[in-house]
């Protein structure tokens, strides 16, 4: 064995997988750097509670298990910086940072990106109308602001959060006017069949159905929000039938929340120029990695969901494996070691990916709504940017995701098409017939998200612009 | 061509390597002028400089030999909708380039005259009116040299409008098609073998206009020129209420500054990044995004309520006299190159157009964009 390579290790991302590995890295003797942008460790799941919410929904095993996450991780000798973001990285990995001190950089290290995911969002007719919601974002408004996105919801999309938020509005009192899933009821029936593998996950889903079934809320499969529409009152919502096209039912509600599954956030592996992948179960791209979170480049590793989607147990197991494959790589530790190390963490998450992967299809059931966009519908909300004008663009020639941006601003504001680019590439390739992968995905850029100019330039005088040469005259 | 040769689907009267401004509107002329054109880029068409850069079409920042065709393009651009088919939003505004130093303001005058010889309608101003025309400035500036010809143009609505025209004139476009060798073929023309396609295609002559990529092609014709690749870094911010209504720079030519209409602000000017043509991948150089935006946020003070939104760099070429390159390269009057011009965007369309009118038989001036200036070709006949 080589001798020991103890140089730091930074993690982004302090949900269950970043926060644990980080954890680990300095349990093997790694100056560990913990970079988030959020206040506390938690990430999506264990979020802590906002001190401002104005209740909380009972306390739970969630809530509990981060706070157990955060005293290990405030125990530890991790380096932590909270309320910190990446908004850029150069080919060394060195990391651009804007924190509560302004702008700083990280000197290059070994990198473990958990940044976890984002939630796919769908459009449809209508859906830039305020009260308009992402699942993910209701449930942390409900979970963590106590606040409830309207007293009457129409919960929408597809995959597990569907059932969860519906859940979360009950809890606070508020009522579910219409759960609508673009996934199959047998699909479901599938996974229950599964989650036999997963006890903890498969009481949890009983108890849900069981709720929402007792309080008798119409629940429409194979079905999305086709359109939406302000009233004095609320909104109204238009559901097709996804087979059935003709099939519609409207719903008045205040609020609705809704959302497609989650996907891997790449910007910072795809900037990085790591191998990706399209994962056609996921409907996703994906960093290549193995099952230690390896990727094509030595310094940087991925764990957690930002390595595909598979839920939080799966993070933590994956978080734990990938600390140890750095401390192997590193020759802290051998091959010997390693194997024992990691023998109950692999043999669970063998048992855990089954149902995991069983869970994306579902995620990824709308895949097929972005074919049907009407003209008319606004595909990205930052630009303004029309079905309309992506589909004439694609006529003139735009046949990868990146020309399209190019030619109608799609993706170029500031979400940097976290929200567009699932249904620009669904568009792009059902008019002309490409793969997934020839779509491609939009070109990452630095920063990630707006950077105030002041945190750039700080103070200065005219004297102290390094002025080049002048341009020829 | 033999009418055999004309219905051949890969031969062609002028293959055009390289999808930019410059290689479309030539393809775009020589169509319309009853030729059959084929364009290959190695990428989708104006994804590089082309696609990429700050469109502004300003006096200001133009080398001054330049000056009379940089008027011409900027004209163009603002008449797109009667030759390129579609109006692709060129505003015309004032223009205002200044000094905040005595040195700086010594170089304003000297380069405003320079200018001013050569047809660019520029005055220097007092600082009083410089406020008076562009409210936004900063007042402790020490001259202004104005131009009332200036002017941008939004740079993503022109590739599109192109490949429609390209389209609508008959332009066989081949894209993801990186041209591999050009060789010479029997009973003349150039094969040119893209890595797409199993055979060559042939056309009767060629035009080269890769940008950044021309030193290796004209290689491959025998000709030496050292070509040097400018890194450019441009800068823009979140949408913005209105803070400036006119194109500004500085002194030295280090800064371009605009608001568009969706009012976002771009930063530009020729700072340098870091990167490498033939590898691929850029790379911004801190210090140089830092400098490059406090000198905007100088010349605009307003500019510190703005959020920067990205930064992204861009690759353009220079030859060693960073005059362009426009002419044929051969006696036989059969392979031609049209690039590596300073501010090209502006004069871009006028350059394409007087390169086609030049093999359509016609006979612009050319004379001081002769490629065989720099050396003569080290073969005779080209190369692979
Ligand atoms: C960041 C930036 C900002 C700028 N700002 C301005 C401005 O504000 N105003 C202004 O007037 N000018 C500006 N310019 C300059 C202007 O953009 C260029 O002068 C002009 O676009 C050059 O056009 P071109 O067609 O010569 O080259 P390009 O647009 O670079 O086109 C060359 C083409 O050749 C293709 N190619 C390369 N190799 C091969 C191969 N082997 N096979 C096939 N195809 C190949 C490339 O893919 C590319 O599409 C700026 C340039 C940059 C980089």
């Amino acid at each position: 064995m080589s001798s020991p390579d103890f140089s730091p290790v930074t993690v982004i991302g302090g949900g269950i997988a970043g926060a644990t590995s980080a954890i680990a890295l300095s349990r093997h003797g790694f100056p560990v750097t913990l970079i988030d942008e959020q206040p506390a460790a938690g990430g999506q799941i264990f979020r802590a509670p906002s001190p401002y919410a104005r209740q909380t929904v009972p306390p739970n095993h969630e809530f509990s298990g981060g706070d157990a996450l955060r005293q290990k991780l405030a125990a530890s000798p991790v380096d932590v910086r909270f309320s910190t973001r990446v908004w850029g990285l150069s080919s060394t990995l060195t990391l651009d940072l804007i924190g509560p001190g302004g702008i700083d950089q990280l000197p290059p290290s070994t990198v473990v990106v958990a940044n976890g995911a984002t939630e796919r969002f769908l459009p449809f007719q209508g859906w830039t109308t305020p009260r308009i919601t992402g699942l993910a974002g209701a449930s942390i408004l409900m979970r963590n602001g106590g606040t409830l996105p309207g007293q009457t919801v129409v919960v929408a999309g597809s995959g597990p959060l569907l059932f969860s938020v519906a859940h979360q509005v009950l809890e606070l009192g508020g009522k579910v006017v219409a759960i609508v899933d673009a996934g199959h009821r047998s699909d479901w029936f599938r996974l229950g069949a599964m989650l036999s593998l997963d006890p903890a996950r498969l009481t949890q889903a009983t108890r849900w159905m069981l709720r929402l079934r007792k309080a008798g809320i119409p629940i429409h499969h194979r079905a999305h929000i086709s359109a939406a529409q302000e009233t004095e009152t609320g909104l109204l919502l238009t559901v097709s039938e996804m087979d059935h096209p003709e099939r519609r039912h409207v719903y008045a509600a205040e609020a609705a929340a809704c959302g497609y599954g989650l996907k891997p956030t790449t910007l910072i592996t795809r900037t990085a120029g790591v191998q990706h992948r399209h994962d056609p179960a996921g409907g996703y791209l994906e960093p290549v990695t193995d099952a230690a979170g390896r990727t094509s480049r030595p310094d940087l590793y991925v764990t957690g969901d930002a390595a595909g989607i598979r839920g939080m147990a799966v993070a933590r197991l994956r978080g734990l494996i990938t600390a140890h494959a750095i401390a192997q790589d590193r020759g802290v530790i051998s091959a010997r070691t390693y194997e024992t190390l990691t023998r109950a963490p692999r043999r669970q998450l063998r048992r855990l990916e089954a149902v995991s992967r069983q869970m994306l299809p579902l995620m990824n059931a709308g895949s097929a709504i972005p074919t049907h966009l009407q003209n008319e519908t606004i595909v990205c909300r930052c630009e303004r940017v029309k079905a309309a004008t992506l589909r004439s663009a694609i006529e003139a020639g735009a046949e990868d995701l990146n020309q399209l941006k190019a030619w109608t601003r799609c993706g170029m504001g500031p979400c940097q098409g976290r929200m567009c680019e699932d249904s620009a590439r669904g568009l792009l390739t059902a008019a002309c017939g490409n793969t997934p992968e020839e779509a491609g995905s939009f070109t990452a850029r630095m920063p990630f998200f707006p950077l105030p100019l002041t945190a750039v330039t700080g103070t200065f005088a005219y004297s102290d612009i390094p002025l080049p040469k002048a341009a020829p005259l | 061509m033999t009418p055999a040769l004309q219905t051949r689907p890969d031969v062609f009267d002028t293959v055009i390597v390289g999808a930019g401004v410059m290689g479309a509107t030539t393809a775009l002329f020589l169509a319309r002028g009853g030729q059959k054109v084929a364009l290959v880029d190695r990428q989708d068409m104006f994804r590089a400089a082309s696609g990429v850069n700050a469109g502004t079409l300003t006096l200001h920042m133009t080398r001054a030999q330049l000056i009379p065709h940089a008027i011409r393009g900027r004209e163009m651009w603002l008449d797109s909708a009667n030759w390129l088919g579609e109006d692709v939003g060129a505003l015309a505004t004032p223009g205002l380039s200044m000094a905040f130093t005595e040195a700086e303001e010594e170089l304003l005058r000297q380069r405003a005259r320079v200018r001013q010889d050569m047809g660019a309608p520029i005055e220097v101003v007092s600082p009083k009116e410089a406020v008076r025309i562009e409210p936004g400035v900063n007042p402790a500036l020490r001259a202004a040299a104005y131009c009332a010809l200036d002017g941008h143009i939004p740079t993503y609505r022109v590739g599109g409008a192109y490949a429609r025209a390209l389209r609508q004139a008959g332009v066989t476009i081949i894209e993801n098609s990186p041209v591999e060798t050009i060789t010479p073929a029997t009973g003349g023309g150039y094969d040119v073998r893209v890595s797409s396609r199993a055979r060559p295609v042939h056309g009767r002559r060629i035009v080269l206009s890769t940008g950044a990529w021309l030193e290796k092609m004209l290689g491959w014709l025998g000709y030496n020129i050292p070509i040097r690749c400018l890194i450019n870094q441009l800068v823009v911010t979140e949408t913005l209420p209105p803070v400036m209504g006119s194109v500004l720079s500085i002194a030295n030519g280090l800064l371009s500054l605009k608001q568009f209409a969706n009012g976002s602000v771009l930063i530009g000017g020729g700072w340098q990044g870091e990167g490498n043509i033939h590898q691929g991948g850029t790379r911004v150089i801190p210090e140089n995004l830092r400098g490059n935006v406090r000198l905007a946020q100088y010349v605009v003070p307003r500019l510190d309520e703005a959020q920067v939104l990205r930064v992204w760099l861009g690759l353009e070429s220079e030859t060693p006299d960073a005059m362009p390159l426009i002419g044929a390269l051969t006696p036989d009057d059969d392979a031609f190159v049209v690039g590596c011009v300073h501010s090209g965007f502006t004069s871009g369309p006028y350059m394409g157009r007087l390169l086609a009118e030049r093999i359509l038989g016609g006979n612009p001036d050319l004379s001081a964009f002769d490629p065989t200036r720099f050396s003569t070709p080290a073969a005779t006949g080209p190369q692979s």
